[in-house]
């Protein structure tokens, strides 16, 4: 038996809840959409009488007959002068830079006919670059940013906003009227000795610091106030006090074998996660050096689902924790003990603090609070281990994260006070996101010139005197230096779509220069590479190739060596100030999808399932499952089970939102995501931010948390003390992951310990799945259930002449490098043109991703641990049914199987579905007639029924693909399906297409790598690899060969063409 | 009969005799200037290769026209060292030479590889220039638009209004007669009615009759108009497979791609055939390529590649680019549906198909683009289901024959294929649905 543990997917499914599995009986819990026509009460009542009826009839057949006899005739419009390095048909990839104050990676731009339509990581270049894959690594956020180039409510130009107007009444105007008026506003501003500020988010680019100081030199009281809409000041001000920088560092996790993470979720939303990811996944490989993870935290977070050990602890003891910690480090290492830490925790604490010991220098420890006194804490021990220098780099530090939230809170204290004169904003919303946004919108009342370079009339840009829409990024040339050093470039890949223009030439033309953005970068470049490059010869070629490369790397400086020396004792009366209790604590963080909230206007992220509870299309509350049962609040969501209001209230603010249960919270805390609840006051932010919500309402999706959010200690706090009072109302919620179940069998995930793994026994992790048959197969003489054959060697049908014959694509999954981000459904979406559908059809199960990412939690209980305990095997199965305080989570990316012994291919009436002798499971959309048998009769329930046309106004709110802005995002080379078809991941069949075609034109074969899905392109970790399993030397087939490599329900004999490897823990059970 | 040959019947010897004496006619001319005819030619074909991308024999273009070159150069200086090579020829210092150069915006006259005698041989011939008849190309009839199939029905009406003109004259006089009889009995004359009338009087005596016609005439009625319906739009019936759309700029296929008139390779204008999936219709811009200094078409003159200069904003007058450009709208000939993925790299690059197997003799006889084949599945995938795949010395294809031959499997599928003697599309994958479907 490979795993004795339990696998459940939500607590209905855990306890076996009978309501919960009722509903799940059912691929379609929904009856047909008739019904809910049939039983509208309001249908009965109709006044719509024979003769009217037939009167429509009449003139329906007429006008269709009609519209039919007109011929349709295709223009045809070629270029005039075709640009010569376009060919229509042909894609364009362009290397550039993504970065919004929260993100940063090197990007490619596919674009066809000059079009960007998808996104992925610069393979090549760049500090997201994996270099053991050669991948680029990006999250979800990234790759969906395509899709707000076209969105509708993008200003088309600058605005002036009637101050005088109660309503904000926003006219156009022109770019000449706003430059007079605010170089006008500037001057004057500048006379009467005011100050003028520009508020930024963290700005990484040389080229636009330049152009600040060319502002400072023209107006004497420019100022610049940088600030983060996710706070790193606590951090940045704790290396001040602790080496004198005041800078975020660099880390290098491909040197750490120990990665110990205080509260950081450092795989989704803390520090660089694009560059942490895959050093991070690199060392998670069981056959190379396998790091250790340990994660201390509050909620469950994407790096404590993926964390070896997990220790779920209240934001109050975090302190104590830490000081814990330290002392524990310092009696190994011979530092100073500060006393007072946390007996509770002792034994996870010492277990981590032992393994950092053993890894001196080798390892990390990485905490995500903002409060500088704990972050002292942690620079203390980081540098007793002696990882300055080895796995953090002060020297080729981090440039992000620079903002200053003191200089923040003064600057909306000097606007209520009228000393500001002028204001520009540029990359944030602080009207939005600010703890005290109440009193930014005061103040901005008072600031006589105010200007926001939003591409949206936001929340704040709304309050502005002037909007000044800044391109979108794709649109933009920038230059950036995300790290001390290295250096990135961004080159736009379509012309600006609308007359907005880059708000640093706008800065430009203020300070009287008519320079072109892209010269000023190129001229600043050049001077600025002249120096540092030796490539003084050619400086236009050095600049191209800087071009196409997207990145730009001077020469290494070595990590200069940190000297800790801060006042150790003051820091840990500062840490354990920060530490407030209440009834509950509550945390608040950033998803997965939406982050800080600056694209909660994109579909595609609204409608990606957070990775831990599934959920779309909103905010809720988390709480432990222990109080959501204490309290007698809804356990089990589904369609019909709504989850259940309650507010939230820290101090006089309070904000009402569902409750979800969510396993591995600590009991007593709640967790409540930022970034929701934009646009709620009506504000045009974008398609998306806002739809209508199941009582026909239009409402901003979620509602907005930043308000719980306090300024305290120099820096914004995202925890806090809580009441929460229970409402009694009830809300539904869109979660994926109640339906589409794998029938409950316990083939699906598998899972073991490292150590395990390491003995080599792959009966003990992997065993092959037999069936037992009616002939001595073992040779004892006796036929009984040992004599038993593999799977594979039953045969109902006829084989498919794929093994070892021309191509057999597969996929490869390996559940040890997928962290469940997500990357990949939102890849699959931007090259399949996938629907959104909205909340409402997520709810009824109709999402239509092709590509899910399943999460799976498991209990702690095992057969060997009861045995121990004496318990009976009833007992000890009840036992495993027990939800665990700290439950270990398995992500499972799940697309279509490709079964070469297809079930869903034997009862298409219509053979609408097919099997290639390249071991695809085909889709012909046009042959399909909708009968859904396929979907029925999937194992894996990974085909998905268009229900609706989904491009139509009616689904105009949330699908981006039906207005003539919108569909420029979609990927020519991929049907876009119609209502009544079934569709299901092709395993990117066009690229494969492509791919192949490439190595007939150039006469060689298919090279392993050639050809990448959407899924495995998007990757940064390696987790889904794609490739010819008849390849002999391909990556793909070494997996699939791999002790690890098994097939999802290999019992029921359908020969899948994905496979997945093992999970591996690195954890000390010897058993499993 | 024409009348030609029906002179020829009754008069077989004259004919001959009246044709020998007009070839006689025209031929002595020729006989006579064969030398300069020659002479003519060989400076017509050396002004094409080394000339006529900046020159006219008769007209300015980005070089003054050739004709009376010689004659401005008499006395001024040496014509053959500056055609030969002009920039040299510059610095000798010559006044003329540098008169000429200023005068033409110093556009550099790139040097020419020709002999005194060739340069004897251009002059001469701009000097004789006579432009090209319309019409008459290499000495052949332009394939004229097919005349319209049902050209004889309007003088059928005119026959039937005749026929009807003639009836209705003669009931007239029928009915005289009648009544005159009628008359002649001392009865009384049939009583005055209209046509109308007597139809419906007609009609009601003669009822089966009319019920039939009647009947006959609402199904024929039918049959035309279900008839006109299949042929309306271009995706199904029997107009498709010729679909053939009036274009914005009467573009001639037969007159760029023909063997016999200009023979330009279809690549060079449909460029990206070989690349992607798109062949591509050629941008204005290619068009200039030629059409910069042929700004007169042997079938529409300049009406027709006017159209071109006003797409790119060409002005042929001053001979530059005015940057007023306004895309050409063609009409699409070839609609594939939208579910269907065809890539012409695929069939031009790698299959290797001539242009003409799925396009018809498009450079022969389409002087108006066409649909020629059905372009529906069963054509295709008929095809592919018979067409050999062209593995020879393909690299990708060596691949794929050596896992055939790497497996048992793999020889069973090899000797499956192999039954009619080649590898067909089909059996490499041609069949499959997500080949075209995706």
């Amino acid at each position: 038996m490979s795993s004795t543990k339990r696998y459940w997917k939500d607590l209905g499914d855990l306890h076996q809840d009978p309501e919960a599995i009722k509903g799940r009986e059912h691929e379609f819990p929904q009856e047909t959409a008739i019904d809910q026509v049939l039983g509208d009460p309001s249908f009965g009542g109709a006044s719509t009488g024979r003769r009217d009826f037939l009167k429509f009839l009449g003139f329906s057949v007429g006008a269709a007959t009609l519209a039919a006899c007109e011929t349709p005739v295709v223009k045809s419009i070629p270029y005039v002068n075709k640009p010569e390095d376009i060919t229509p048909g042909v894609a364009n990839w362009y290397a550039s830079t993504y970065y919004d104050g929260e993100d940063f990676a090197s990007i490619l731009v596919k674009t066809r006919e000059g079009r960007p339509i998808h996104i992925k990581g610069n393979p090549r270049f760049g500090l997201n670059r994996n270099p053991s894959l050669d991948k680029g690594s990006i999250n979800a956020r990234i790759n969906s940013s395509v899709l707000s180039l076209y969105d509708g409510a993008r200003l088309k130009g600058p605005i002036k906003v009637d101050q005088a107007d109660s309503a904000k009444a926003q006219m156009e105007m022109s770019w000449d009227d706003a430059d007079t008026a605010i170089s006008n506003g500037l001057a004057s501003a500048a006379a009467a000795g005011k100050r003028i500020v520009l508020l930024t988010n963290t700005i990484i680019s040389p080229s636009i610091l330049s152009a600040v100081a060319d502002l400072k030199a023209k107006y004497a009281t420019v100022e610049h106030v940088q600030y983060d809409t996710i706070s790193y000041s606590g951090i940045t001000n704790a290396n001040l006090r602790s080496f004198g920088k005041r800078v975020m560092p660099s880390y290098d996790l491909t040197r750490a074998d120990v990665v110990v993470s205080i509260d950081a979720d450092f795989l989704s939303s803390w520090g660089c996660t694009t560059e942490l990811t895959w050093q991070y996944a690199m060392r998670r490989n069981p056959d190379g050096a396998m790091n250790r993870h340990f994660q201390f935290e509050t909620r469950m977070s994407l790096s404590g689902a993926n964390a070896d050990e997990r220790t779920a602890i209240k934001p109050s003891e975090l302190p104590l924790a830490v000081i814990a910690l330290h002392d524990r480090i310092a009696q190994g290492t011979g530092g100073i003990s500060l006393g007072g830490g946390n007996a509770d925790l002792d034994a996870a604490v010492a277990k981590a603090a032992d393994a950092l010991i053993a890894a001196r220098g080798r390892s990390v420890v990485l905490c995500g609070s903002n409060d500088e006194g704990l972050q002292v804490l942690v620079n203390s021990i980081n540098s007793m281990l002696g990882n300055y220098g080895s796995t953090i780099d002060l020297g080729r530090h981090s440039t992000l994260h620079q903002g200053d939230d003191a200089a923040v809170a003064k600057l909306v204290q000097d606007m209520n006070g009228g000393g500001v004169g002028a204001l520009l904003i540029a990359g944030v919303n602080p009207a939005y996101s600010l703890p005290n946004a109440d009193a930014f919108r005061t103040g901005l009342q008072k600031v006589a010139l105010s200007v926001s370079f939003s591409g949206y009339a936001d929340e704040t840009a709304s309050l502005c005197s002037w909007i000044c829409p800044d391109h979108h990024y794709l649109e933009s040339w920038n230059d950036f230096m995300p790290k001390a050093g290295h250096y990135a470039l961004a080159q736009p890949a379509i012309r600006p779509l609308f007359a907005t223009r880059q708000w640093p030439e706008s800065l430009l033309r203020w300070t009287g220069s008519y320079s072109n953005w892209h010269n000023y970068v190129k001229g600043n470049w050049q001077r600025g590479m002249a120096g540092v490059d030796g490539q003084g010869g050619d400086m236009e070629l050095a600049w191209s190739h800087a071009v196409h490369n997207g990145v730009h790397d001077v020469a290494a400086t070595p990590g200069e060596a940190a000297f800790f020396n801060a006042d150790l004792a003051a820091a840990a009366t500062l840490a354990k100030r920060s530490a407030t209790a209440g009834d509950y604590e509550l945390v608040l963080y950033t998803t997965e999808a939406i982050g800080n909230g600056q694209h909660a206007n994109n579909p595609w992220l609204q409608e990606m399932p957070d990775p831990l509870t599934k959920i779309t299309w909103d905010n809720y509350v988390c709480m432990s499952p222990l109080d959501v049962e204490d309290l007698g609040l809804n356990m089990y969501l589904g369609e019909q089970a709504p989850a259940s209001l309650v507010t939230v209230t820290v101090g006089e603010r309070s904000i009402t939102l569902p409750v979800v249960p969510s396993p591995g919270q600590k009991s007593g805390t709640l967790a409540i995501a930022l970034g929701y609840g934009r646009g709620a006051n009506g504000e045009k932010v974008g398609l998306a931010a806002c739809v209508t919500d199941h009582d026909g309402k239009w409402n901003s999706v979620g509602r907005n948390a930043y308000p719980l959010t306090s300024f305290s200690g120099g820096s914004v706090r995202y925890s806090a003390a809580a009441s929460l009072s229970v409402d009694g109302g009830t809300y539904p919620l869109a979660i994926t992951q109640t339906h589409l179940t794998h029938m409950d069998r316990h083939s699906v995930v598998r899972e073991t310990s490292l150590g395990v793994y390491k003995a080599g026994d792959k009966k003990a992790f992997n065993p092959a799945h037999t069936l037992a048959v009616h002939e001595d197969v073992n040779g004892d003489g006796v036929i009984d259930a040992r004599d038993r054959k593999p799977v594979r060697e039953f045969d109902l049908w006829e084989e498919h002449p794929v093994e070892g014959v021309g191509h057999r694509w597969g996929l490869s999954i390996d559940l040890n490098g997928c962290i469940g981000c997500g990357a990949c459904i939102t890849a699959c979406n931007s090259e399949n043109n996938i629907s959104v559908v909205g909340k409402d059809e997520v709810r009824r199960s109709r999402e239509m991703h092709w590509l899910r990412v399943d999460r799976y939690f498991s209990s702690d209980m095992t057969h060997a641990k009861g045995k121990e305990e004496g318990m009976g095997k009833i007992g000890r199965y009840l036992e495993m049914e027990v939800p665990s305080q700290t439950p270990k989570v398995v992500f499972m990316p799940v697309m279509c199987q490709h079964c070469n012994h297809a079930p869903c291919e034997t009862v298409c009436p219509v053979a609408a579905t097919t099997h290639s002798n390249e071991g695809l499971n085909q889709m012909a959309y046009n042959r399909c007639i909708g009968t859904r048998y396929c979907a029925n009769n999937c194992p894996y329930k990974v085909r998905r029924f268009n229900w609706f046309n989904y491009v139509s106004p009616k689904f105009g709110e949330v699908n981006p693909a039906w207005d003539d802005l919108g569909r420029m995002v979609l990927n020519p080379d991929v049907t876009v399906r119609a209502r009544g078809v079934i569709e299901k991941c092709s395993m990117c069949v066009q690229s494969i297409q492509a791919g192949k075609l490439e190595a007939k034109k150039a006469g060689r074969p298919v090279r392993d790598g050639d050809i990448e899905t959407a899924c495995s392109a998007a990757c940064g970790t390696g987790a889904i690899v794609f490739g010819d399993l008849n390849d002999k030397g391909s990556s793909i087939r070494s997996k699939a060969s791999s002790d690890r490599s098994y097939y999802m329900l290999e019992e029921i004999g359908v020969q899948p063409n994905v496979n997945y490897l093992v999970k591996v823990r690195n954890t000390e059970e010897t058993t499993v | 009969m024409s009348l030609v040959a029906r002179f020829s019947q009754h008069f077989p010897g004259l004919i001959h005799v009246f044709l020998a004496l007009f070839l006689i006619a025209i031929q002595a001319p020729a006989l006579a200037q064969a030398a300069d005819q020659e002479l003519y030619a060989t400076g017509e074909k050396l002004f094409k290769q080394n000339c006529a991308s900046c020159h006219k024999p008769d007209k300015d273009m980005t070089g003054p026209a050739i004709q009376g070159a010689r004659a401005r150069w008499e006395g001024q200086g040496d014509i053959y060292a500056w055609i030969k090579n002009s920039q040299g020829y510059l610095k000798t210092g010559n006044a003329y030479a540098t008169k000429l150069f200023e005068a033409w915006n110093k556009s550099v006259m790139t040097p020419a590889a020709v002999t005194e005698e060739e340069i004897d041989a251009i002059l001469y011939f701009a000097d004789n220039y006579m432009p090209p008849v319309a019409v008459v190309v290499n000495g052949k009839e332009p394939p004229t638009p097919p005349s319209d199939a049902g050209a004889s029905w309007p003088w059928l009406i005119v026959l039937a209004l005749l026929f009807l003109v003639v009836a209705i004259s003669l009931s007239g006089v029928r009915r005289g007669l009648a009544n005159a009889v009628r008359e002649a009995d001392g009865r009384t004359p049939l009583p005055e009615r209209s046509m109308g009338e007597n139809l419906r009087a007609w009609a009601w005596n003669n009822k089966i009759f009319a019920t039939l016609i009647g009947l006959f005439v609402v199904v024929w009625l039918l049959i035309q108009g279900w008839n006109a319906l299949w042929v309306v739009g271009v995706y199904g019936g029997d107009e498709v497979e010729n679909y053939r759309p009036e274009q914005p700029i009467a573009f001639d296929h037969t007159l760029h791609a023909g063997q016999d008139n200009l023979a330009i390779n279809c690549q060079y204008c449909h460029s990206s055939a070989e690349k992607s999936k798109h062949a591509g219709i050629p941008s204005a811009n290619v068009c200039m390529n030629c059409h910069k200094a042929v700004d007169t078409g042997t079938l529409t003159g300049t009406t027709e590649i006017a159209k071109i200069y006003k797409a790119i904003g060409w002005d042929p007058e001053n001979q530059q680019y005015t940057g007023e450009e306004e895309p050409i709208r063609w009409v699409k000939v070839h609609n594939l549906p939208d579910h269907a993925y065809f890539s012409h790299a695929q069939h031009v690059a790698v299959g290797k198909l001539e242009c003409q197997e799925c396009h018809g003799p498009i450079d022969t006889e389409m002087t108006v683009a066409e649909q020629w084949a059905p372009l529906t599945m069963g054509w295709c995938i008929e095809c592919h289901g018979d067409r050999a795949v062209d593995m020879a010395g393909n690299g990708y294809y060596d691949e794929v024959m050596a896992r055939l031959q790497e497996t048992d499997l793999g020889h069973r599928e090899l000797k499956q294929y192999l039954e009619d003697g080649k590898i067909t599309v089909k059996e490499l994958g041609g069949w499959e649905c997500a080949k075209c479907h995706y």
